[in-house]
């Protein structure tokens, strides 16, 4: 079945409108971050001269290329530690037979529940008695435990049929190479997926960052956005908008490279 | 196939030891190549325990100077890392005041704590109760350190039962901005701005016959803005003198002072003459930029920002008043430096030494021009850099003329409590509820009965 040329126009048409809605912040905040401080307080939408002033004042004023490092650093360690925490324990709840282990999963999907918010106190006191304020460890640690990854692993572990796992057994394979070599490049767009919404949501992290870090050797980028701010002050928003757009690259990049497959894992996620 | 996961595996176990533990080592290598920040880290460590009597001593500094504001700052600091080789200071941004404070309460009486930090004013009660603080009236005496040769409006404000807590720093008072050239296109004098509420209202209805795309008056809902207007009618914000003589048990204000404010807004609603920006504080210098609005309140530290990014004439004013009612002046806003107890000896003397570089005239001029904030040693107005600027933007000395001309009372003290962030968030939303068109004695009423409970609740808490 094909859909009509007419239908497809009007189709079209409204997905580049809303696309454009969508997307319009980021093109002001791209347009903006070319725009002298005069233009931008007076409301102006296109720039009436251009300048790469402010991206030059963002590097001077914070150490933006430290921050971005640090951000890259933090993100990956995150994003690894996710991978293979969830998949082992995802492999542990569709695959290895114990007795509660139903129960087990939903006290895990539970914590789901408990915002991160919630436990920040708990979880900054003991990093700050662990002494690893203001070092990776204490930045990333806290993160690598996700219910959501394990959650999105074991489904798309049990869509693995239970014969494999029988004909492994006969054959004689162990449980961890059975893992290795049958599990996970089975379930790569789910591990892509999760590798992805794991890496942006640290990367875009604010609160922890925030107060695990004093000083600016192991802060991140998003610190770095809020330190081009002031209070009390009239706040430079061409160069705020220049550091944001600086920040938002890495994740576009991405987010255009791994799109695909992040849709169709998200999807897989919500099917079963 | 095989193979190549299972060496892909194995270099993510790899990878996430490395990562690991090679934090330190990371930390400091990177410190290396990056001059002056990985100073600041690996001294830290190293010194803050035990200060070799040969190494410089390291005075951790936190503040919450943003943007511009940190530059100026870090300017100021690295001058005076040079200026001597046995302090070393190292200011480090929190994030805003309300983060640096809260930051600073789960921090405190750990290594990590700094040797001093920069709180905004209102946090001034909860700092003096946190019993993690060392006065500086220890050091003042010690040192014999004159603060009388400090603005006298400004250590007004943290002078608490005759002590010095803290060391004020960056300190601004509201002023009335204005689009001289709005006033002159409508008819009136851009060199006599309206003083009192009655004629801030005169003044926005000629304003708009003239221009009817232009409003005349802009007050950002913002509980501070509130204070100083009460303030300046010689209003108390709370009850035994602005809790100078004694714990706040209720409202200092009488229904007459506080509803004035209240009233002056609705007339303005009524005459369709007054801009409507909610809370947000950018919004409305956009407007006055934009020229949708021609008089709006805000900090004297934006004075510099908002004379150059405007198109037009700005002006600026004091701080109206009631018609029946004499001006009385403004309270000091911004905030101070808190040396904090739980550090050597040693640490704090240098921190001392470092808040008394900050009170240094040429210092202050540098810090005053540079930021708009006013300048705590008066001599620094004296300074050529000052009067060279005063030539230029003589908009920046009326902001020092409304602080020096304030008469000193306890309304002009300011109130000091606990509480005073809540108390703020009460009054915004009572002056959104008018702004929205709501009825203003009730509006009123709603506060004030909020408010007082909040002085309650604050009281209870502490067990008095």
């Amino acid at each position: 079945m094909t859909i009509p040329t007419h239908q497809k126009v009007i189709f079209y048409l409204l997905l580049i409108v809303s696309a454009f809605v969508i997307f319009a912040p980021a093109l002001i905040a791209f347009s903006m971050s070319f725009m002298l401080g005069q233009d931008v307080m007076s409301g102006k939408i296109l720039p009436p001269s251009f300048t790469l002033d402010n991206y030059v004042t963002v590097f001077e004023r914070v150490p933006l290329l430290r921050f971005l490092l640090n951000s890259f650093i933090i993100s990956i360690v995150i994003m690894i530690g996710q991978l293979v925490l969830s998949s082992l324990a995802a492999y542990a709840f569709v695959f290895l037979k114990f007795k509660g282990r139903d129960v087990l999963f939903f006290i895990f999907i539970a914590t789901m529940m408990v915002p991160f918010e919630a436990s920040i106190i708990p979880n900054f006191q003991t990093i700050r008695d662990l002494g690893w304020i203001n070092s990776y460890i204490g930045l990333t640690l806290p993160f690598f435990a996700l219910a959501f990854g394990t959650f999105l692993l074991r489904q798309a572990f049990k869509q693995i049929p239970k014969e494999l796992k029988e004909a492994s057994e006969v054959a004689g394979m162990g449980d961890f190479k059975f893992f290795l070599t049958v599990v996970l490049p089975m379930a790569r767009t789910s591990l892509v997926t999760l590798g992805v919404y794991g890496f942006l949501t640290s990367w875009n992290m604010y609160l922890w960052p925030l107060l695990a870090t004093t000083t600016e050797t192991t802060r991140t980028v998003q610190i770095g956005l809020r330190q081009l701010q002031t209070q009390e002050q009239l706040n430079e928003w061409g160069v705020i908008m220049a550091g944001a757009i600086i920040v938002v690259l890495p994740t576009l990049i991405l987010l255009f490279l791994g799109q695909k497959k992040l849709q169709k894992g998200l999807a897989e996620g919500a099917l079963k | 196939m095989k193979k190549w996961l299972i060496g892909l595996l194995f270099m993510l176990f790899a990878m996430v030891t490395v990562a690991c533990s090679s934090d330190d080592a990371d930390a400091n290598e990177d410190g290396n190549n990056n001059e002056e920040e990985t100073d600041s880290t690996s001294d830290e460590a190293n010194t803050n325990d035990e200060a070799a009597s040969d190494e410089k001593q390291v005075v951790t500094f936190w503040h919450a100077m943003g943007g511009a504001l940190e530059e100026a700052l870090e300017e100021i600091v690295d001058n005076f890392n040079h200026s001597q080789d046995e302090i070393q200071v190292n200011a480090e941004y929190q994030g805003t005041y309300d983060e640096a404070l809260t930051k600073f309460h789960t921090i405190a009486g750990t290594d990590e704590a700094p040797t001093m930090i920069q709180v905004f004013e209102i946090g001034t009660m909860s700092m003096v109760n946190s019993g993690q603080i060392e006065p500086i009236q220890n050091y003042v005496d010690n040192d014999g350190y004159n603060m009388s040769d400090l603005e006298e409006n400004i250590i007004n404000y943290y002078k608490i039962d005759d002590q010095f807590y803290s060391m004020p720093f960056n300190s601004s008072t509201p002023v009335m901005y204005y689009n001289k050239d709005a006033f002159e296109a409508a008819g009136l004098d851009p060199e006599n701005p309206p003083a009192t509420y009655e004629e801030v209202e005169a003044a926005s209805k000629q304003i708009k016959e003239n221009n009817p795309d232009m409003n005349g008056f802009a007050l950002q809902a913002y509980g501070w803005l509130f204070e100083q207007l009460l303030a300046n009618q010689g209003a108390l914000l709370m009850n035994n003198d602005n809790g100078r003589s004694d714990t706040p048990t209720e409202i200092g204000f009488s229904d007459e002072q506080g509803k004035s404010i209240f009233q002056w807004v609705e007339n303005m609603i009524n005459d369709d003459t007054f801009a409507n920006y909610g809370t947000n504080g950018d919004d409305m210098v956009a407007g006055f930029l934009a020229e949708d609005v021609a008089m709006f309140l805000q900090s004297s530290a934006s004075a510099r920002g908002v004379v150059d990014q405007a198109d037009f004439e700005v002006g600026v004013a004091f701080l109206p008043h009631p018609e029946n009612v004499e001006r009385e002046g403004v309270v000091i806003g911004g905030a101070s430096l808190w040396m904090v107890d739980d550090n050597d000896q040693a640490e704090k003397d240098a921190a001392w030494e470092f808040m008394k570089y900050l009170q240094t005239p040429e210092i202050q001029a540098e810090w005053h021009v540079g930021t708009g904030y006013f300048a705590i040693n008066p001599d620094a107005y004296d300074e050529p850099i000052v009067q060279e600027t005063y030539e230029d933007l003589p908009q920046f000395k009326v902001t020092v003329d409304q602080l020096q001309s304030t008469e000193s009372s306890y309304a002009t003290q300011g109130a000091i409590m606990d509480m005073i962030p809540e108390g703020r968030r009460i009054m915004e939303t009572a002056l959104e509820t008018v702004y929205n068109g709501g009825n203003v004695d009730d509006a009123y009423q709603t506060a004030v009965e909020q408010f007082n409970q909040a002085i309650e609740n604050a009281n209870t808490a502490r067990g008095e």
